[in-house]
């Protein structure tokens, strides 16, 4: 289906031109589902009866008197939010809806037919079938419309709920009606579901011997899958002899997969630590020892405002130990860590439970890391409007003309890198290693 | 911004709900371990669900947050998930609201709607100071001040864009053919009377506009109408504009629309309880036009219109023989009362909603004109044309106004075979 870690990569680039920045980026970091059934009572009993009694108060009144009947579950749902409302803007209160579809980003799988759809000129249509799946083996293609789903016609529908009705339970079917160029009526697909996975790492690789790792969000595949990458290019590069790790646009994920990131590249030391108000959220991070094929391998991080949260942890860790060059811009400023917390009817909070400081002990939170090396992103044209940005990476997503939307083992040409001025500086950096200005470690 | 309101008493305790719910939230805080036996359907599943969230951020929010905060956050929140005139007034911003707000106040000149914690014009004055400024209706308001807007009702976002004269406000603004925020600059002002313009078109159409309602529009109305009709003897039919144009009272409405109603009925306010529905009509004398067949009339709407231009834009479709042309309304006619909490904090809760002399709801629902105002092609030099920047002769959708006023009354509803 709609492969969730493409419409985070658009969503997060466009967010970050587009929205101010609270607004923009939805940088999650669940630590782990965190669910302690603790004891009840003592913040709330006793002692402040009276502001409790203010809300119950407020309750009776809304569920009397106001002028349509509500459910009090609706009611509780608005309260639990505008409560959330008071805390950090990364505190946010999910509803089952939500809580699922933030359990397929960070699980990096789901099931249904492996599509990207998007909406084009009011019309549902197919941006590209993933590689593998069900979609792809039937024969969808990209450009595809689709016109209706199990019968229902998509004209009027939401993205939302056609994704929603796309994806189901693995082993069940779901008949698309598709319309293409060259088709006199519309055909019916049925297309059983499966479980497809969701890639939040993408590699090409460069003439020298460099590699290009290209990590969109951190979920529970991202270390394995960069792992392969690194073996992969080890072997087909050699010598392999430098390192390029796009974290651009990069809005976070899973705090513990940061860290093994961050500890594919380091021998030892302190990687992150999170400090909170309670204790259970106070921890420290180290590299650990075994894993330490790539330690030594010169390398460059890429970064930019859209780089958030999992990124930072990355970029400050590799920063701090002077492992790696940072090069970009300055990154989003997110240091800090948000808990989910499972609430009994499936919904969820989620509350900023600690902070977290990169190994030098400085607080990542609206400072962000600031690169060793500033190269800006290309301009934009300031007259394009939203809508023509969105249309083009569209365009250039289907026609499988984005830097990875290439085999990985393809070299990145020299017309690639000149669309490109950071990936162009972090490809100079390393054929002239060692930078003068990073004293690497032995 | 005002808005159509009714003042009743404020509700005083009583109602065993009341009294009791206080103790329920704390035995279910108490029993909470256990609770098991609840069934999933029962309201105490819901307050259990908000303990639960309170117990949580008391025990892991990275900061300690003082509860009573929370509280009127939770309140804000519910309020806020019910419409948009809606709210939560704090005790001190509920002791400003009862001192009256200073009608000679500066203001931005918008009117807003909070929707999934977006802050949108809805309406931008014509001629006031977010205008001038080059503020437009369906922009969205990222930061005011620096500030980034968050967990605000609307009541409370609206009262940011009032001060005292000559205060600039900062905005970051996003529009939708922008890829970058805008930074724009308001200086607030008063936006004085004069809510009413009007010209005489080419072949005797009048053109009327009201850029919002308040106490001075329904005189200003009458004016205007009596020298259109001086003017363009015989008047040939009226174009009545009612775009972006989001506020006013209820009784506004009323005293406005039955200039040409005179005492048919021109709104229905309906509440949940029995008892609570009202309809409210003007009076004969207050009519303007005393000829025995309405004038053959349009009235332009879109979806900026709200409030006070909801009802009279309903009132004249139903009661006036008028075809509504444009966009589908808003669909913001509530009217709203103040009810004190025993902190001293308030409510502020829509009691009642609008509905039509045919039966229509508008709130929540808006008006479907039968009309649909043809997209203007944008012509050359000229990206937007907001309306009422537009003079009326130039206007695209005052020329198809004219042009069904030209083909007659209205167009024919289809024959129902």
């Amino acid at each position: 289906m709609s492969r969730r870690s493409w419409l985070v990569v658009i969503a997060a680039f466009l967010s970050a031109l587009v929205l101010s920045a609270a607004l923009a980026l939805h940088a999650t970091e669940p630590a782990g589902p965190a669910a302690q059934g603790s004891a009840p009572g003592d913040t709330l009993s006793p002692d402040h009866p009276p502001s409790l009694e203010i809300f119950a108060q407020a309750l009776a009144l809304v569920e009397d008197q106001y002028a349509e009947p509500k459910t009090s579950k609706d009611l509780i749902y608005g309260a639990i939010q505008g409560a959330v409302g008071t805390l950090d803007a990364h505190s946010s209160f999910m509803t089952p809806e939500d809580l699922r579809e933030l359990q397929i980003e960070t699980k990096g799988k789901f099931s249904g037919i492996g599509i990207e759809i998007a909406m084009k000129d009011l019309v549902l249509m197919v941006v590209s079938p993933i590689e593998g799946t069900p979609a792809y083996q039937m024969g969808i293609q990209p450009g595809d419309q689709i016109v209706k789903i199990n019968g229902q016609p998509t004209k009027n529908m939401s993205l939302a709920d056609a994704v929603k009705s796309i994806r189901g339970p693995q082993g069940s079917k779901v008949t698309l009606t598709i319309n293409r160029e060259g088709f006199a009526h519309p055909r019916d697909y049925v297309i059983t579901r499966e479980i497809i996975p969701i890639h939040s790492v993408k590699a090409r690789i460069l003439d020298g011997g460099i590699g290009y790792v290209r990590v969109t969000n951190f979920q529970d595949q991202t270390d394995a899958d960069l792992h392969a990458y690194l073996d992969k290019m080890k072997q087909r590069l050699v010598p392999f002899r430098g390192l390029i790790l796009d974290l651009r646009n990069d809005p976070g994920g899973l705090l513990d997969q940061a860290v093994r990131v961050a500890d594919e590249f380091l021998k030892s030391g302190l990687i992150v630590y999170t400090e909170g108000r309670n204790r259970q959220q106070t921890g420290r991070f180290y590299a650990t020892t075994g894993k330490d094929k790539y330690a030594n391998i010169p390398m460059v991080v890429l970064i930019n405002e859209g780089s958030a949260s999992a990124s930072e942890i990355v970029a400050g860790a590799l920063k701090d130990q002077k492992r790696a060059l940072i090069v970009g811009t300055k990154s989003f400023g997110k240091g800090s860590v948000q808990t989910i917390i499972p609430m009994e009817d499936d919904s969820a909070l989620r509350l900023t439970t600690s902070l977290y400081y990169t190994p030098s002990g400085i607080t990542i939170n609206e400072k962000g890391i600031v690169p060793d090396v500033v190269v800006e992103e290309k301009p934009l044209p300031a007259d394009e409007s939203l809508q023509g940005l969105r249309d083009e990476v569209l365009e250039r997503h289907m026609l499988k003309q984005g830097l990875t939307d290439k085999p990985w083992s393809q070299p990145v040409t020299p017309a690639e890198l000149d669309k490109d001025p950071q990936l162009k500086k972090a490809v100079e950096l390393l054929q002239n290693w060692p930078a003068k200005n990073v004293a690497l470690k032995p | 911004m005002k808005n159509p309101g009714f003042s009743e008493k404020p509700a005083t305790g009583g109602h065993w709900r009341r009294r009791a719910l206080p103790l329920l939230l704390l035995l279910v805080l108490a029993f909470r371990p256990g609770l098991e036996a609840y069934s999933a359907t029962s309201p105490y599943d819901s307050l259990r669900l908000y303990s639960e969230a309170l117990f949580e951020i008391g025990q892991k929010y990275v900061y300690a947050k003082p509860e009573k905060e929370i509280i009127y956050g939770s309140i804000r929140g519910m309020m806020n998930s019910l419409d948009p005139d809606s709210a939560f007034l704090t005790p001190a911003e509920y002791q400003n609201y009862s001192r009256g707000r200073d009608e000679a106040l500066a203001e931005a000149g918008v009117d807003i709607i909070i929707k999934d914690n977006l802050l949108t014009l809805t309406a931008v004055v014509d001629g006031g100071p977010g205008a001038a400024a080059g503020l437009q209706p369906g922009d969205h308001i990222a930061k005011i001040n620096g500030e980034t807007v968050r967990n605000l009702t609307t009541q409370e976002a609206a009262s940011r864009f009032r001060g005292a004269p000559g205060t600039s406000l900062k905005l970051e603004v996003l529009r939708n053919s922008a890829v970058k925020p805008l930074k724009i600059t308001v200086v607030l002002q008063p936006l004085g009377d004069n809510t009413v313009t009007s010209k005489l078109l080419n072949d005797s159409y009048g053109y009327l506009r009201v850029r919002y309602f308040n106490d001075a529009t329904p005189k200003e109305f009458a004016l205007a109408l009596e020298s259109l009709q001086k003017q363009g003897h015989p008047l040939r039919g009226l174009i009545l504009d009612l775009r972006n144009d989001a506020r006013g009272s209820l009784e506004q409405a009323v005293r406005t629309a039955s200039l040409l109603l005179g005492d048919k009925e021109v709104v229905t306010a309906k509440g949940r309880t029995p008892g609570s529905q009202e309809t409210f009509q003007g009076k004969a004398r207050d009519l303007v036009w005393k000829a025995p067949v309405p004038m053959p009339t349009v009235v332009l709407v879109d979806q900026g219109t709200a409030r006070a231009a909801e009802i009279v834009a309903g009132a004249l479709k139903d009661k006036y023989q008028a075809a509504l042309l444009g966009a589908k309304t808003l669909g913001l006619c509530g009217l709203t009362k103040v009810i004190p909490l025993q902190d001293g904090s308030a409510l502020v809760m829509t009691m009642a909603e609008c509905y039509t002399p045919a039966g229509k709801k508008i709130h929540g629902a808006g008006l479907e004109p039968e009309i649909q105002g043809q997209t203007p092609k944008p012509k050359e030099n000229q990206k937007e044309a907001a309306p009422g920047k537009l003079p009326p002769e130039q206007d695209p959708w005052v020329e198809q106004a004219v042009e069904v006023l030209k083909g007659g009354n209205k167009p024919q509803a289809p024959p129902k075979a």
